[in-house]
């Protein structure tokens, strides 16, 4: 008995499946749950099972059939809509209706991710000036009197010894002085460069400076900062390298470099084959620029690091010409 | 700078088993960053000596000939249009397969079978210039091959093999060594290189000088401050010639056109030790004597290039007892050059100030090979050597060369020994690893420092090379240690901290707030400029460009003036897009440029200067094809939900500006924060879509000390409440806003009034205009009754009728 119950369920179930109009539903209806209905004549079958059997299968069967008839609703109540359009007098293959939105500059979307991750790491996200003078751009940064990066190619000079800051660098003696140690911030913003324009060079873009003064920094906790930093950045744990680099305001000075994330160090065209890829100067901060935030590098040490902001933003969209940044091209920037 | 590892070998054993590509990343890690590693040899491959056999005319070419060459295994014919072929000549021949520069020019090509003018040619008879041997062998026209006929060479063998031109050279990045003046020359190099792989280095050679004292040579140091050291030495009875092939090859394999034997050991010691060297031909030398002086004003000299040039003055010349010879540490002159008859030398070797060879080479407009090398700041002692280093070497090639005066020597070497104090303690901690002992010891004496070591402190004597900039301070150990040790040995920790209470950045967080609120709510588009003013723009807007802060070396006469607003460049951009658009809304959030006001950023540490004000300020641009009406409303409209967003209660006054032909003061009480409003139409070119443009800016820094972040809830309405329509005719001129305070100065009962419909023409009588609105009417104590809203409806309609003469519609 009760294997007849299931199989005439599943039986059901397979007919049903196949009905694709209502007049074969009806069929179905009255085949199944009609007065002569196969499942009303096994339900009258009941009355005749041993008096121990029968709560049990009366309970199954009836639960069967409320079972079909639920499905059996459902069903009709698709083939219907089916065949009236749902009484939905249109096209839904038309495209979907958006409301336009505006956009935010890419290099702001990027900020915003990189300032984030700083953020959970207790750096604040500080600004500072754009036309700066000689001392905070230059002298406080231990960048000699007659340093080149001083010379008129390199730097944008105004009236009364006055300049444009070449690197967002010049707010580490500035907020050192501002806040004190222990010091943890990052400094996003625009630098300025005399040198001609082409598709990789602008003499306007973006550096992100970051700063950590405190007592007993070392180059190790450099690179675990860096190497966190990127790993969350990239989504990807990324691996580091220092090499010697030469920056007049850190002492020992490093390049930074990624092993590539395209060929992941194999070399390709991205990495010119060396498996790695240049994406910062870093080192631990020099004494004289310590001394000239008025504090005693015996007692304090740190380390900074200059990330080239605008050609990460250009890595994460592939962006091919710097120019298109500062265009104002809607066309360019409606798509970020 | 070219490292050649065959030079190198000169005073190091490299490891046999050192692969050059591991090399070039050692050096990379350890010392300075190699671009590339370039096999000497590479370019040559399949490139033979060859004979030509037979020479034969072109049957359909006048400029082409027929060649039967021997390149060993076989005969070849190839096509040739070489003008001085001859038969019997020894030749280059790059095979079928071999990589070869067409006319020395564009990239490389793969030689293929071919057929010139239907004659086949199996391969090319090289000119110099075709496989990058021109600075070996000068060609005198581009139509010539390379002759070997001169050179013992055997048929058939590879080129590269039979030049013996087999090495490997090290190209690194200059850039990475401009503060190094030790690593200007290959025995500094080869130094590092002894360091890193544990070497012994040999000392570099020290020629003990002997000779006559026929030449009375005397040298006047008259501005020591910027020499700081001059040696001079002549040498007779010298042959000018070609330099033996060895020296040749070394000086190409650093990219150095060798020109004739005496010149080619000047550069040759510039190269070898990166002291820069100067021979003069000593019968151009008026009296044998030498003077080192500033140049006057207005003055002009001819360099060894042919080029008059106008002197800086106080430029630092070279002179002799009549006339300028040189100019110092950049080029000779033309006056004393070395010639094919010249016989007696008297060499140069001398220390200038960096940055006065800088600004001298700057100021002439001309780098050379010599003043880069100055310019990184010379160790004196290094000149004493290169004079000694330089006569030996004349003397080898010179056979009958003697030494003809004494050494002359004006020392006046600024630079005083460097002593440092350096705990092993500060080594390991800004490592963050402990170092032994004795690989500290090592790694210092293999780069020549001199050490002692006590009490766990090493005192340090910096030797001389590299105590002119380079290395003044413990730091700068560590370095030397850390980076020979291994920066693959640092152990990665992040660092322990203390929480700080966090400190407020309002600006930055109203900025971020702002930013999306606009962007991703409002539809405006975020724009990034430059700080460089549009200056037609500018002028459009009546901005005096002397009011701005000047750039006064701008790359362009566009660039010249920093914004003192943000308007004229986000409407340049604004004209610009409506070739492609004609609705959109941008804005910008920037610094700007105060010429006049002083800011709050100090200039120094002694805090009595303070830096040109820089305010932030927002500024938007709508261009719209809305009637004015919608556009100015809808702009007000923004600015509304911004302030509600924000939080900040501010007031628009009407106002006027010559460039807008409607404007409101955006205030703050009496303080003016920004304006909007509508653009007069003639400011633009929108071209045939008639579009309507309205601006909005706002000093942010100003505005955000008015942003109050502590937003009050307002209890819910506990009654409910009853809305009413009301329209009246009234005076054309009336404004909303004048109606609006009229009414709810009637009774606190009247919540909200909402406009609905403004009308006036048909039906209405000329100079009258019928308005509508809602009215909402609620009380925080009762339901109000239609009675109590008949009697506020009523009494505001007298009030409109007394004030405004208004009729009720």
């Amino acid at each position: 008995m009760e294997k007849k119950l299931k199989d005439l369920k599943e039986q059901f179930l397979r007919e049903v499946e196949e009905a694709k109009d209502s007049k074969l539903l009806s069929d179905l209806k009255t085949k199944y749950l009609g007065r002569k209905g196969e499942l009303t004549n096994v339900l009258k079958e009941v009355k005749d099972l041993a008096v121990e059997e029968k709560p049990k299968i009366g309970k199954l069967a009836n639960e069967v059939k409320n079972e079909l008839a639920v499905i059996f609703s459902k069903t009709e109540r698709i083939i219907k809509n089916k065949q009236s359009g749902g009484g939905m007098n249109f096209d839904p293959t038309m495209p979907g209706i958006r409301e336009e939105t505006g956009h935010l500059h890419p290099s702001t979307i990027v900020q915003y991710e990189i300032e984030d991750i700083f953020a959970q790491m207790g750096f604040g996200v500080y600004d500072g000036p754009q036309v700066e003078s000689e001392y905070y751009n230059f002298t406080a940064l231990n960048t000699p009197e007659d340093h080149p990066a001083r010379d008129s190619q390199d730097t944008f000079w105004l009236e009364q010894g006055l300049l444009l800051r070449s690197q967002t660098s010049n707010l580490q003696v500035r907020m050192l002085e501002k806040y004190g140690p222990p010091f943890r911030g990052i400094f996003p913003g625009r630098v300025f460069r005399n040198e001609a324009t082409d598709a990789s060079h602008d003499h306007t873009f973006y550096q992100l400076e970051g700063l950590m003064v405190d007592k007993d920094i070392n180059i190790g906790n450099l690179i675990a900062v860096m190497k966190s930093f990127l790993s969350t950045f990239f989504n990807t744990e990324v691996d580091v390298r220092l090499r010697p680099g030469f920056f007049p305001f850190v002492e020992p000075g490093f390049e930074l470099d990624i092993k590539c994330l395209i060929c992941d160090g194999k070399g390709c065209s991205v990495c010119s084959q060396s498996g790695w890829v240049e994406l910062m100067p870093c080192g631990l901060v020099h004494p004289e620029v310590i001394k000239a935030a008025n504090l005693d590098p015996k007692e304090y040490s740190g380390f900074a690091f200059g990330l080239g902001f605008t050609r990460l933003v250009m890595m994460r969209y592939k962006i091919d010409d710097i120019r298109l940044l500062q265009s104002g091209d809607l066309r360019f920037l409606k798509q970020f | 700078m070219y490292l050649s590892l065959d030079w190198a070998k000169d005073w190091i054993k490299l490891p046999k088993d050192l692969e050059t590509k591991q090399l070039a990343l050692d050096f990379t890690m350890a010392i300075v960053e190699v671009e590339e590693v370039i096999e000497r040899s590479a370019n040559l491959k399949d490139i033979v000596v060859a004979k030509v056999s037979e020479v034969t005319k072109h049957p359909d070419a006048d400029r082409l000939q027929v060649c039967q060459v021997d390149v060993g295994e076989k005969i070849e014919q190839i096509v040739c249009g070489g003008t001085n072929l001859s038969k019997g000549m020894l030749v280059a021949v790059a095979k079928v397969g071999s990589r070869v520069k067409w006319h020395g020019e564009g990239d490389l090509v793969t030689m293929a079978k071919t057929k010139i003018r239907g004659v086949e040619s199996n391969g090319m008879i090289a000119a110099a210039e075709e496989i990058g041997l021109e600075n070996l062998f000068p060609q005198k026209s581009d139509k010539e091959i390379l002759d070997l006929s001169a050179m013992k060479l055997k048929v058939g063998d590879e080129l590269a093999e039979a030049l013996e031109l087999n090495d490997t050279i090290i190209d690194i990045d200059n850039k990475s060594i401009n503060h190094r003046p030790d690593l200007w020359g290959q025995y500094g190099l080869a130094r590092e290189l002894a360091a890193i792989y544990k070497l012994k280095l040999k000392d570099y050679p020290n020629f003990e000088l002997k000779g006559k004292n026929e030449t009375k040579l005397k040298v006047t140091v008259e501005d020591k401050d910027n020499c700081f050291r001059y040696l001079g030495l002549a040498i007779k009875n010298i042959k000018v010639e070609d330099s033996p092939w060895w020296l040749k090859k070394r000086l190409e394999a650093v990219g150095i056109r060798p020109i004739n034997n005496i010149v080619d050991v000047t550069n040759y010691v510039m190269y070898e030790l990166g002291q820069p060297m100067h021979a003069f031909d000593a019968t151009h030398i008026e009296g044998a004597h030498i003077k080192v002086k500033q140049a006057g004003k207005g003055e002009k000299f001819v360099t060894l290039d042919g080029e008059n040039r106008k002197l800086p003055e106080g430029a630092l010349m070279i002179a002799d007892a009549k006339k300028y010879v040189a100019l110092a540490g950049v080029m000779g002159g033309q006056n004393s050059e070395i010639s094919i008859d010249t016989s007696e030398v008297i060499l140069e070797s001398a220390s200038f100030r960096a940055a006065s060879v800088r600004r001298t080479a700057t100021a002439v407009g001309l780098r050379s090979e010599s003043s880069a090398r100055f310019e990184k700041s010379l160790d004196p002692v290094m000149a004493g050597m290169a004079i000694r280093r330089a006569a030996e070497l004349i003397l080898e090639l010179c056979p009958d060369a003697y030494i003809a005066s004494n050494l002359v020597d004006i020392d006046n070497n600024p630079f005083k020994p460097i002593t440092l104090e350096v705990s092993e303690e500060l080594i390991n901690n800004r490592f963050g690893l402990t170092i032994p002992t004795a690989e500290i010891k090592d790694t210092l004496h293999r780069l020549q420092f001199d050490l002692k070591y006590k009490a766990k402190t090493f005192t340090i004597g910096v030797p001389s090379f590299r105590a002119t900039k380079d290395i003044s301070i413990p730091e700068d150990i560590v370095e030397e240690v850390a980076r020979i040790y291994g920066y693959d040995n640092i152990k990665f920790e992040l660092p322990k901290v203390n929480i700080d209470s966090p400190i407020v950045n309002l600006d930055y967080l109203a900025a971020k707030d702002i930013r999306r609120w606009l962007s991703l709510s409002q539809k405006y588009y975020e724009i990034y400029n430059y700080p460089f003013t549009n200056q037609a723009w500018a002028k459009k807007l009546g901005l005096e460009l002397n009011n701005h802060l000047r750039v006064k070396n701008a790359l362009s006469p566009e660039q010249v003036y920093l914004n003192i607003s943000l308007l004229p460049n986000l409407l340049a951009r604004a004209e610009e897009n409506m070739r492609w658009y004609d609705e959109f809304k941008m804005y910008e959030l920037e610094r700007t440029f105060d010429k006049i006001s002083k800011g709050t950023y100090q200039t120094d540490n002694t805090r009595k200067k303070f830096l040109p004000k820089q305010d932030k300020y927002l500024v938007g641009v709508e261009v719209s094809k809305k009637n004015k009406e919608e556009l100015f409303l809808s702009t007000k409209g923004m600015l509304g939900a911004l302030m509600e967003h924000l939080n900040v209660e501010l007031d628009f006054e009407e106002s006027d500006l010559a460039y807008a032909s409607i404007v409101y003061d955006i205030k703050y009480k009496d303080i003016n924060l920004g304006q909007f409003g509508l653009l007069e139409d003639d400011l633009f070119d929108s071209g045939d879509n008639k579009v309507n443009v309205a601006f909005w800016q706002i000093n942010f820094t100003l505005f955000l000390k008015y942003i109050n972040k502590v937003k009050k809830y307002a209890t819910l309405a506990k009654f409910p409440a009853v809305y009413r329509d009301m329209a009246v005719v009234v005076d054309k001129g009336l404004k909303w806003a004048d109606l609006e305070a009229e009414i709810v100065k009637i009774s606190p009962l009247i919540r909200h009034l909402e406009p609905f419909d403004v009308f006036s023409g048909k039906g209405i009588e000329e100079g009258q205009k019928s308005i509508a609105w809602h009215l909402e009417f609620r009380s925080n104590d009762r339901t109000l009754l239609a009675e109590d809203v008949d009697k506020l409806m009523d009494d505001i309609l007298l009030i409109l009728q007394k004030k405004f003469e208004a009729v009720l519609r």
